[in-house]
């Protein structure tokens, strides 16, 4: 192993990672308003793309367009997600949420199953053809795109969240639940409102899933959803700059094992790293005042 | 029959699964790993019989008291971390045991033909029951043997003082640690006793399926190990048996009439569980009604 | 008021457990009936394979059933009546399952669709047959799908009647060798963690093909749910070997040959699994996939193939290499029970299970829809089969090997 090949393979990582980070923000944006995890977000982030390769089927659409539709397909389905199950569930029972959240990742997961009879199906890919090459060394053109599809969309997200009065309140929310409300921001709005975002962004992240393997599966439903967590987690809890770090390096670590203790073992040294990281640094790398709870 | 005690065992299972994540959850952590000491039982004990020509009992007890260890061994680290942290924590340590197997080879040569785990293919001919002419009833008896035995200890637990000071830890680790309670002791404790019960839940698992690899052991596992106890509800063992039942007797097996419909209920029916019963399927206001309906003249 | 929803909701609970245990299949007096049990995956990622097996059973049990049944024991006819469950292809569910089929008036259960289903379920079923001291279950399992190698040995009470893989790939190396003199080299891709996809490149692809005179490179890894295959490509495109093995199934096969594409790297020749030769991968990547050579067992060429094909559509599934061997064991079973002369008058299920067992552990030669099945020792097949190819977006006859 030479160093083209390490450099190359830490770049292939840190360009998918940006997947990674795409969803790990979702995870980390509701965790932050919410205090809940919402594990059927990877379902309704495959099933947004889903839901756009269905209308590509009757109506011809440029990709662009696709993904956008996978957006707002994933956004609407988020917002079914709140209302199932986080609406009329007490906040004092955040593991009904949890458990009401895994049984919506199944139905959602066998909803797509029984429309597809579970068959691969192709999504749709923008520079798809275009691979640029130095020599030995090489970048995909679709992830270069993805890549910067992904940080456009967290600045836009970022922007959202500091300038806006949406954001505003959805930050006060976040910050004191209860004091929020008393300056007239309603909580259900407002929570309602963080899971289309999240859902918006899931649904793009989806899609750019799609678009970088090619092909649609319900198998990537549960992978996404445990390296989404893992994103958030290591990024610490409600921070997006750190979500998107660490969906980099997520990504990068991954294809470094890869590359260098072979497909087996890649994810047991993913998984100990891991481990490991959060015994040591349990608020993330932006780890916040240690005494929040 | 034959049928129903096949589902007795693979409900008796399910409820060592689920008890083991209970036990834990009494302490106010969520864990994953869980599916990962199941599959620790599951891979030692079948050496044990398999390779070492054990008997179950033994084997049994052996495995599950390593996959004790371990757990208690990952509840060390783990106490410094809570909440969503322990959840990908422990998600991580249960995927890098399944890693483990997956990675695992060992065979010997037994009669002509190589037997023992072999890595991404699994471990098969585990025959230990049907070989010594178990039928599916005395199977299922010995199971829940041991699944009564463990309830009662657990019931007893939960009644005595050391069922107090785990829920303590539950509701508040401040207050509890400020009344002398060690929560080291305590939140190890219940890592290795869970840890103990997924072990033999584990080790009946491999017995009865005869063949075990490493992707029976996923994250979909580790996650069915706390949706028992949430859905039953986490005030007594009876709850996460209540919640196996609903889950491995009516979801799965009771709705095969509904044919292609089944699976689609299957995560609905779940949602709509919490939706109604968010604090578990045998909660206060279930045990009043169950109650009321064998006292109704005492309370009028 | 919640609490009359609770109890609501228990009654339909109740209602649903009610129905679906307590009531057993109500038979129309009249007439005579052969109960045979069907089961596969009908959830889940490979729902496919379940769908096109109850279309083919379905189509097959209306053929026979059309030209009168099956002649018993006492020369009267009875007709053949099928009950196909869903094993969500995990293994205690097919246990469960099993147990079920065990527990019905059903002689024989046709399935599974996954290997990992199949291997825990033949470890259940009694290992030597009148061995008193083996508990197992008594219940001849035929199996059309689940194909790992060397499956049915684990039990006399199982057969198969799956491709031979070990004997398709070999062949099918010698007659590229023949072929394609030019060619030396293999290198190998393969999905780790899927029992069936390792096996096939490890103890099949992998030592076949030395032995019709070819090198092996070396092999690239990944798993079922990759989604990223840079760094496994880019070591395929070092090799530079001359013909490239693909031992995945349709996902993960799909994924591989677009960053194949894109990393441009063109082997003279690609071969693929037994199991990618289906719809599926055409759906996902039929333009990348173009030329991809995979042995088949079956394709709709002889006019019985047509017609099981024609019947499987009639009830919304397709015949391909797996299900088109429902068609197949429906056949042969019909043969068995005729010779062997089961009664099929309720009493006598344990009896006629015994009768169809041994009828089948017998058969040295079959009637299959591409010609001969020959049937060994073990339980399992030896089909004929043919080299089909990816032609734009279709499956189409490479060679016929028997010819």
């Amino acid at each position: 192993m030479d160093w083209l090949d390490f450099f190359q393979s830490i770049t292939d990582g840190l360009l998918f990672g940006s997947i990674y980070a795409l969803i790990g923000i979702g995870f980390t944006l509701i965790f932050g308003v919410m205090h809940k995890i919402n594990l059927a977000y990877g379902a309704a982030s495959i099933a947004g793309a889903y839901v756009s390769i269905a209308v590509a089927a009757y109506v011809p659409l440029p990709a662009l367009v696709t993904f956008l539709i996978a957006a707002i397909g994933s956004g609407a389905i988020a917002f079914l997600i709140y209302l199932a199950n986080f609406r009329f569930i007490p906040l004092a029972s955040p593991l009904a949420t949890l458990m009401a959240t895994v049984g919506m990742l199944i139905l959602i997961d066998e909803i797509v199953v029984h429309a597809t009879d579970g068959m691969p199906q192709p999504y749709p890919a923008l520079f798809a053809d275009i691979y640029i090459e130095w020599g030995d060394f090489g970048l995909r053109g679709d992830l270069i795109f993805i890549f910067v599809l992904s940080l456009i969309a967290m600045v836009v997200l970022m922007f959202m969240l500091y300038r806006t009065r949406l954001g505003i309140a959805t930050r006060a929310v976040a910050q004191q639940p209860v004091a929020a409300q008393l300056a007239g921001i309603s909580l259900d709005r407002t929570n309602a409102l963080t899971f289309v975002i999240t859902g918006l962004l899931g649904g793009l992240a989806g899609a750019m899933i799609g678009a970088s393997v090619g092909v649609l599966s319900p198998l990537l439903v549960v992978p996404i959803t445990v390296k989404g967590l893992i994103v958030c987690v290591i990024g610490g809890l409600g921070s997006i700059p750190g979500a998107i770090i660490a969906g980099l390096a997520v990504g990068a670590f991954e294809n470094f094992f890869l590359a260098f203790r072979g497909v087996t073992e890649r994810d047991m040294y993913v998984m100990l790293l891991l481990f490991v990281f959060l015994v040591f640094r349990p608020g993330g790398i932006f780890s916040r005042s240690v005494a929040r709870d | 029959m034959d049928f129903f005690f096949g589902l007795l065992q693979i409900i008796g299972v399910h409820t060592l699964l689920g008890l083991s994540a209970y036990v834990v959850l009494q302490t106010g952590q969520v864990t994953l790993a869980q599916a990962g000491f199941f599959s620790i039982g599951a891979y030692v004990s079948a050496m044990l019989t398999v390779l070492a020509g054990w008997h179950i009992i033994p084997a049994l007890l052996v495995s599950a008291t390593l996959a004790g260890i371990v757990a208690g061994i990952v509840g060390f680290p783990a106490l410094r971390i809570k909440g969503l942290m322990l959840v990908v924590a422990t998600i991580a340590f249960g995927e890098f045991i399944r890693l483990f197997w997956f990675n695992f080879d060992y065979q010997i040569e037994k009669q002509g033909i190589s037997v023992g785990p072999q890595g991404g293919e699994g471990f098969k001919q585990i025959r230990f029951f049907p070989e010594n002419g178990w039928s599916t009833l005395d199977v299922a008896i010995f199971i829940w043997v041991i699944v009564a035995l463990v309830m009662l200890a657990l019931w007893w637990t939960d009644r005595s003082r050391a069922g107090a000071v785990l829920r303590a830890v539950g509701e508040d680790e401040l207050a509890a640690q400020s009344v002398g309670i060690n929560l080291t002791a305590v939140k190890v404790g219940a890592f290795a006793a869970g840890g103990f019960i997924a072990g033999i839940g584990g080790a009946i698992y491999a017995h009865y399926t005869t063949h075990i690899e490493h992707l029976n052991f996923g994250v979909m596992l580790a996650t069915f190990a706390i949706a028992y106890p949430i859905l039953g509800g986490l005030r007594n063992v009876f709850g996460t048996l209540v919640a196996v039942i609903f889950i491995q007797g009516i979801l799965v097996e009771g709705l095969r009439f509904m044919g292609d419909w089944r699976n689609l209920l299957f995560g609905a029916l779940i949602v709509l569980a919490m939706n109604i019963q968010p604090r578990g399927l045998i909660d206060e206001r279930s045990v009043k009604l169950v109650r009321g309906l064998f006292t109704r003249d005492r309370r009028n | 008021m919640l609490d009359s929803k609770l109890v609501r909701l228990g009654a339909v609970a109740a209602l649903a457990v009610a129905a679906s245990f307590g009531v057993q299949s109500e038979v129309s007096s009249a007439e005579k009936t052969v109960q045979i049990a069907g089961f596969g995956a009908k959830s889940g990622v490979v729902r496919s394979f379940g769908i096109n097996t109850e279309a083919v059973l379905n189509g097959a049990i209306e053929a026979i059933n059309a030209g009168g049944g099956v002649k018993l024991g006492d020369g009267s006819m009875a007709m053949l009546e099928l009950s196909f469950y869903d094993d969500r292809c995990n293994a205690e569910e097919g246990i469960s399952v099993l147990r079920r089929i065990a527990g019905s008036d059903a002689v024989v259960a046709i399935g599974p669709t996954c290997s990992n289903v199949a291997e825990p379920l033949f470890g259940i079923l009694q290992k030597t047959v009148d061995d008193e001291g083996d508990s197992g279950l008594q219940i001849p399992v035929f199996t059309d799908t689940a194909i790992k190698g060397g499956l049915a040995k684990i039990s006399q009470w199982a057969f198969r009647n799956v491709p031979n893989e070990n004997q398709m790939y070999k062949s099918l190396f010698q007659w590229i060798s023949s072929e394609h003199p030019d060619l030396k080299t293999v290198y190998g891709g393969v999905e780790e963690d899927f029992a069936h996809s390792r096996f096939t490149w490890h103890k099949v692809m992998k030592e076949r093909s030395p032995e019709a005179g070819y090198e092996v490179l070396g092999e690239s890894k990944w798993l079922l749910n990759d989604t990223n295959f840079t760094t496994q490509v880019r070591q395929m495109k070092k090799a530079k070997a001359d013909i490239v093995a693909i031992s995945a199934h349709p996902f993960t096969t799909c994924g591989v040959l677009k960053e194949m594409k894109r990393q441009r790297v063109k082997p003279s020749l690609l071969v693929g699994l037994t199991s990618s030769s289906s719809m599926e991968t055409l759906q996902g990547c039929s333009e990348q996939a173009e030329g991809i050579i995979i042995p088949t067992s079956f394709a709709p060429v002889t006019p019985a193939a047509k017609a099981a094909a024609d019947a499987a559509a009639k009830f919304d599934g397709s015949a391909d290499l797996h299900s088109a061997a429902a068609w197949e064991i429906v056949m042969i079973l019909k043969e068995v029970m005729e010779a062997q002369g089961i009664t099929a008058d309720g009493d006598s299920v344990d009896a006629d299970r015994r009768k169809i067992r041994d009828g089948l552990a017998n058969l040295k030669e079959t009637d299959g829809l591409l010609g001969k099945i020959q049937r060994t020792d073990e339980g399992e097949a030896v089909k004929p089969y043919l080299y089909v190819h990816a032609q734009a977006g279709e499956w189409a006859i490479l060679h016929d090997p028997s010819q």
